[in-house]
């Protein structure tokens, strides 16, 4: 055989090896260009999906946001404490307009650490992860959160901190498009828990489990 | 007859060697094919082409930094994913509720500033998607105790958001023909780090018996 085939069989051999070669690096990288689908099968289909983009509207949104005042459909119309945290004569409500018990309060523990802890800190002394954060960068935009173990927030009645969430106050944005009103009042509950439990006293322990705090 | 010399040199003759060519033709057709096969399930796999997909996002948002250095739990902004079947990207308001105040004049947050003015939405790329005639519910899973982590990974370590599994139809039928090994209490779902303190496989057979967790195999459960 001459030598020019042996030789080129060589190369065509290791040659045949390199797509794999760039295959195996390809699987390891990430990559920013979007995916090869070589057979489509129907995966894109003539129908809008949660978030996608319509180019017809001019902010291309598909999800139409709702119109101001507009009230989902099965929702009740409500404008009473359980809603706004209001009596009837416009005075924030004292008494909560659900029963407290131990899974409201472990609902309310949930919420409260996902939507307020990263300000008002997992106790509620003002100190949480992002507070902490923006006061150590001083750009003096910031206004650090108020300690609920203070006696401005102690002193408020519970439909004054379920307004606040709704709509905010003074420097704190507002949740009420994030959080639902069962939920909110869930919260409220934990937060006094919180107060109580930042100032309680051994009487506050029930008398069989006291010896065990010593 | 006497041959002519002249005339036999110019006619051609076979040399010895071209007798391989005839096993070297058939190792051609075995092996021709059998090659174009392992490259196209290699390269095709969607381990290949699936997987690592990092789109670079209109906003330099960063899930290292706010879910992992600030602790956000992914409800914070993800907040439809409990209850819905789309975990839906947080509108701008959600962005503005901090940073209103904090980097309030960051040029890598001009364009949420702007959006936030004008309404219109920020251009997030979508990242995880699957084909169109695939129904996939988000509070099926969080709800019964599947982490976010199982499906996408560490995203609190991630500057840029990457696809780490394949969400191939085999991907998804792994798990639903055996999920014991990877449930945990539905109140540990957005930890990312979160650990069963015993055998995992022990925790998920009791929460799959108190909990009666049983995901369908069958078609019309995702094609629907
Ligand atoms: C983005 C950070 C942030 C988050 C998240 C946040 N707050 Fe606040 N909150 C503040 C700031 C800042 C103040 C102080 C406002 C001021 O004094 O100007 C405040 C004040 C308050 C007050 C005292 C208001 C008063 O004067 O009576 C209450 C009560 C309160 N927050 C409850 C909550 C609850 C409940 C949540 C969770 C749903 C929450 N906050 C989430 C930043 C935050
Ligand atoms: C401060 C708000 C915020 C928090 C907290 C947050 N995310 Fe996100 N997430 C976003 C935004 C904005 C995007 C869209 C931009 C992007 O893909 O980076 C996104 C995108 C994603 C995507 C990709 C979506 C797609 O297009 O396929 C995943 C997956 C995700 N987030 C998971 C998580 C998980 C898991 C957590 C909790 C550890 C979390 N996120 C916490 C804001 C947040
Ligand atoms: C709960 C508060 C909070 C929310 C909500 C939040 N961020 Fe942030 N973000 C921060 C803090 C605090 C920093 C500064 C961290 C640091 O510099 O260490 C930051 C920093 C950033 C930065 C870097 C800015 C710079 O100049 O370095 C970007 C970009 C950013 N955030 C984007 C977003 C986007 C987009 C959203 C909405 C999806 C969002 N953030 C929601 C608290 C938040
Ligand atoms: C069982 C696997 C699984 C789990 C668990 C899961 N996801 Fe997803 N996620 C997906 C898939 C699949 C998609 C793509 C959906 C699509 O394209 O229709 C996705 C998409 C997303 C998106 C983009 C928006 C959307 O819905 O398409 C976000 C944001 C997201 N996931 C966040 C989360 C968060 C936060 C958690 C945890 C609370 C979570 N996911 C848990 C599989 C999962
Ligand atoms: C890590 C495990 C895991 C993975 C991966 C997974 N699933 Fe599931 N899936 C579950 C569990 C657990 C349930 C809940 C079953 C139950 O409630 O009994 C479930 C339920 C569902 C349901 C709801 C069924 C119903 O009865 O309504 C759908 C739809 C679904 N999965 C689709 C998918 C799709 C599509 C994928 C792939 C993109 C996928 N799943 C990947 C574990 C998983
Ligand atoms: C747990 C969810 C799940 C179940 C159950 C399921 N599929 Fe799928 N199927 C998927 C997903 C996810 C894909 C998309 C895979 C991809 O991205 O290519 C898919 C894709 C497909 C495709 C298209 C494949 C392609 O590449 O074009 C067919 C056909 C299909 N499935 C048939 C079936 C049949 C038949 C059954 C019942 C035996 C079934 N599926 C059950 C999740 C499921």
């Amino acid at each position: 055989m001459p030598r020019w085939i042996v030789y080129a069989l060589v190369i065509l051999a290791v040659a045949s090896l390199l797509p794999f070669a760039f295959i195996a690096r390809a699987r390891g990288a990430k990559a920013d260009r979007t995916r090869l689908r070589p057979i489509q099968n129907m995966g894109t289909q003539q129908k809008y999906l949660p978030q996608s983009e319509n180019p017809l509207f001019a902010d291309s949104r598909a999800m139409r946001p709702a119109v101001e005042g507009a009230v989902r459909r099965g929702t009740v119309i409500d404008d009473g404490a359980f809603a706004r945290g209001r009596a009837a004569d416009g005075q924030f409500v004292a008494e909560f307009p659900v029963a407290v018990n131990r899974a409201l309060l472990l609902r309310g523990q949930e919420r409260y650490n996902i939507y307020c802890s990263p300000c008002h800190g997992l106790t509620g002394a003002g100190d949480g992860l992002v507070s902490r954060r923006a006061d150590a960068l001083q750009e003096g935009t910031w206004v650090p959160p108020l300690t609920f173990h203070g006696d401005q927030v102690r002193g408020r009645p519970v439909g004054h901190i379920f307004n606040t969430i709704t709509h905010g106050i003074r420097n704190m944005p507002a949740y009420g498009s994030q959080i639902d009103p069962d939920e909110r009042w869930a919260i409220v509950a934990y937060v006094r828990a919180l107060q109580r439990s930042q100032s309680a006293t051994v009487t506050d322990v029930p008398p069989d489990l006291r010896a065990g705090l010593r | 007859m006497p041959t002519n010399n002249s005339e036999t040199s110019r006619r051609f003759v076979f040399p010895k060697w071209s007798n391989l060519l005839r096993p070297a033709l058939a190792v051609l057709m075995i092996g021709g094919p059998l090659y174009l096969t392992a490259l196209a399930w290699y390269g095709g796999s969607p381990k290949t082409l699936d997987i690592g997909y990092a789109p670079v996002q209109p906003v330099p948002y960063s899930h290292a930094l706010h879910a992992g250095k600030l602790g956000l739990d992914c409800r914070y902004c993800h907040s439809s994913v409990e209850s819905a079947a789309f975990a839906a990207v947080p509108p701008t308001q959600t962005c503005m509720n901090c940073h209103a105040k904090v980097r309030a004049n960051s040029e890598k947050l001009a364009l949420v500033r702007e959006s936030y003015a004008t309404g219109m939405p920020i251009p997030w790329v979508k990242v995880h998607d699957l084909p169109d005639y695939v129904y996939f519910n988000h509070s099926a899973h969080v709800r019964r105790g599947v982490g976010c982590v199982e499906c996408h990974g560490r995203v609190d370590r991630m500057e840029v958001v990457s696809q780490v599994e394949t969400l191939s139809m085999a991907w998804c039928l792994d798990c639903h023909r055996n999920p014991t090994p990877r449930l945990r209490p539905p109140e540990f779902v957005t930890q990312m780090d979160w650990t069963p303190g015993e055998d995992p496989a022990a925790l998920g057979q009791r929460l799959r018996q108190e909990r009666n967790i049983n995901p369908s195999t069958d078609c019309y459960t995702c094609h629907r």
